[in-house]
């Protein structure tokens, strides 16, 4: 999940927890305030009263013989008094809600039960105030309440997503220098805008370590180059005399054959350091990437090259190319030699009879070039040593130095083409190379 | 024809001067830039090859001195510092040719072969290899009036013997002549035993060519009797 989605969630939730525990909170505050404002009145109510009965006495609400009990209400029944004669065994002075049917009504009232006693009578004085008027200005209160909350949420909680967002632009910011770079040396080193000096630091550090991997790169492709042109040299050398050697006449059949193996030993030395000089002049981005062309028509002179040898070893070199893609800014001869090393090492190890299937296919936005034979086939540890430099397949079986993978992988990196290999011994191999199609 | 060697690597120098020499050409060394520069001015060349990596001059500063004294010598770039710009730079600057080191002599003679073709507008004789005609100019072969249709790589197989005849040419040589060295990493001597295999199936069926030798061990050889 993405920071500023994590951090915009928990602003969320946070302030809605917030929100929720105020409203339980203020609801019973401001009801706890109300009942006591009620009972507050009511006890008022009763003082009243009861100042009235001791001035006029109890008569003219009670007459000692005709009715037991006095009622009063207002009309809209928001308030009662009621008085009447009862005989309790203790005193009653205590605040309640209860229920009272007044004309037929149900209602539901705060209620104030009071006894008192007169000439050896008890009464019960109870004054009584309608809840529903306090539940109705509380449900309002709590309505007002309600949106003025969601209100300020949305306000904070849209002010906290753009400030976040403008917090974390330079995260953005860092992070797609990093999405857009194949190499450390096209890192872009212009200092991401900010404030904020964690993102400084950040942006620094990834900097400086760029610049440093970048240096070690290119300090190892300099040695590389350099070894290489060194070696080079000798080889040179040695290649010349060997060969002019070779052009005696008076050489024995022996020597002749003796010269012809420091040859070829002295060509595997070369096509080494001559393999490691290209990789390292691809990787160093030496070679130009501005041609346009058909990959079919490089597959098809790649057969054409190829198809002698596989028909003396009596393999099959079957095409299905019906789709095919113009490859626009790429390095043809490369992109040639990448397929060629992988469609030669296709045929080089099938054994005989055997077939090798090359195959374009486009399917929706992608292109794909797949060459699949029916040879030894690889185990998982053999396919993971597939494309680097040194660890050699088994023992050497061709000419080849083994490195022609790795070449190839280094050119399809170049190219930005995906390379995969599936395989599974005695079932053979496919490689499969997904061109990225550029408009 | 008159070449000089531009070559800071002594031992190497001698042995291409020796290889030419062989063939018949007149040889001038020179170790470094400022012997060869004077050489230039001084000499009349057909031919200079041209080593960029002198210790003393930029390699490529010669051309332009030859261009400024008329020099009518063809520049071939020999080099194995083998940067993609010094080849086109050479190129660009006039250079006619251009072999990265390591390179096989015959590969030398067949790159010089080429240049003094256009150069001297060389008209090649016929090769005759027993009842088979080469027509190098127009890169047939005839065998008894008829035609012999080849591949490409076959008939540069072919006449790249041809030119060198008499001599053994490795597998290897013969690899780096028709694929160059882009390829490298795939040089497998069965690829040219393949194309000599056909080769000869093809020009067996029309008539005898004894004349085409293996030679065990080491590669192939067009024999030509050198009496005519």
């Amino acid at each position: 999940m993405k920071l500023k989605l994590k951090l915009a969630l928990f602003n969320l939730l946070s302030k809605l927890a917030f929100a929720g525990i105020f409203m339980l909170l203020m609801s019973f505050i401001i009801q706890r305030i109300n009942l006591r404002q009620i009972d507050n009145d009511l006890v008022n109510k009763r003082e009243q009263v009861i100042s009235l009965i001791s001035e006029i006495g109890i008569e003219p609400f009670i007459t000692s013989d005709s009715s037991d009990a006095f009622g009063s209400y207002d009309i809209l029944k928001e308030e009662f008094v009621s008085l009447e004669k009862v005989s309790l065994a203790e005193d009653l002075n205590q605040i309640e809600v209860a229920t009272r049917l007044i004309e037929g009504e149900e209602i539901e009232y705060r209620v104030l039960n009071y006894s008192f006693k007169i000439d050896e009578q008890t009464y019960l004085l109870e004054v009584g105030k309608s809840l529903h008027s306090i539940f109705h200005a509380e449900k309002n209160t709590r309505n007002v309440m309600l949106l003025f909350l969601i209100f300020i949420i949305s306000i904070t909680f849209l002010t906290d997503i753009s400030y976040n967002n403008l917090l974390l632009r330079p995260l953005e910011a860092i992070k797609n220098k990093l999405k857009k770079i194949p190499d450390p040396a096209l890192f872009d080193k212009t200092p991401v805008k900010t404030t904020t000096s964690d993102f400084q630091r950040l942006d620094s550090a990834l900097t400086e370590l760029m610049e440093n991997i970048n240096t070690l790169f290119k300090k190892e492709k300099e040695i590389t180059v350099n070894i290489s042109h060194e070696l080079l040299t000798p080889v040179s050398v040695l290649r010349s005399k060997l060969e002019n050697l070779l052009l005696r006449v008076d050489l024995d059949q022996d020597i002749e054959n003796k010269i012809e193996e420091s040859l070829k030993t002295l060509h595997r030395l070369q096509t080494l350091v001559n393999s490691l000089l290209l990789i390292a002049r691809i990787e160093s981005h030496q070679y130009l990437r501005e041609e346009n062309f058909s990959v079919r028509e490089v597959l098809q002179e790649i057969i054409k090259e190829i198809n002698p040898i596989a028909e003396d070893a009596v393999i099959i070199l079957k095409q299905e190319m019906n789709d095919d893609l113009l490859f626009k800014g790429a390095n043809r001869s490369l992109i040639f030699s990448m397929l060629y090393n992988v469609v030669n090492n296709a045929v080089k190890n099938t054994p005989s009879p055997g077939e090798v299937l090359v195959k374009c296919i486009k399917s929706g936005s992608s292109f794909s070039v797949m060459i699949s034979d029916t040879g030894k086939g690889m185990t998982e540890s053999q396919k993971s040593k597939l494309f680097s430099r040194f660890k050699m397949r088994e023992k050497n079986s061709g000419d080849g130095t083994g490195i022609g993978l790795a070449i190839a992988k280094t050119i399809a990196d170049f190219h930005k083409i995906e390379v995969s290999v599936t395989s599974a011994p005695e079932k053979g191999t496919n490689f499969s190379f997904i061109f990225p199609i550029n408009s | 024809m008159n070449v000089l060697i531009v070559e800071d690597e002594k031992s190497l120098a001698l042995e291409i001067a020796d290889f030419l020499k062989s063939h018949n050409f007149l040889c001038d060394l020179a170790f470094n830039g400022m012997d060869a520069s004077e050489k230039i001015a001084i000499n009349l060349y057909d031919f200079v090859l041209l080593d960029l990596g002198l210790p003393d001059y930029n390699g490529l500063d010669l051309i332009k001195e030859a261009q400024k004294n008329n020099s009518e010598a063809s520049f071939i770039i020999i080099t194995a510092r083998g940067a993609i710009e010094d080849k086109v730079k050479g190129l660009d600057l006039g250079a006619d040719d251009y072999l990265a080191k390591p390179f096989a002599l015959t590969e030398l003679l067949s790159r010089i072969n080429a240049v003094a073709r256009r150069k001297f507008k060389i008209t090649n004789p016929d090769v005759t290899l027993g009842d088979f005609v080469v027509q190098v100019q127009s890169r047939k072969l005839i065998c008894k009036g008829t035609e012999v249709e080849l591949t490409k790589k076959e008939y540069d197989l072919l006449q790249y013997l041809v030119l060198n005849y008499n001599k053994v040419l490795t597998r290897q040589q013969l690899y780096e002549h028709i694929w160059g060295n882009m390829l490298d990493d795939q040089y497998d001597s069965n690829f040219i035993d393949v194309h000599i295999k056909n080769l000869r199936k093809k020009l067996n069926s029309h008539a005898p060519t004894p004349w085409l030798e293996t030679v065990r061990g080491v590669g192939y050889r067009i024999s030509i009797e050198e009496d005519k």
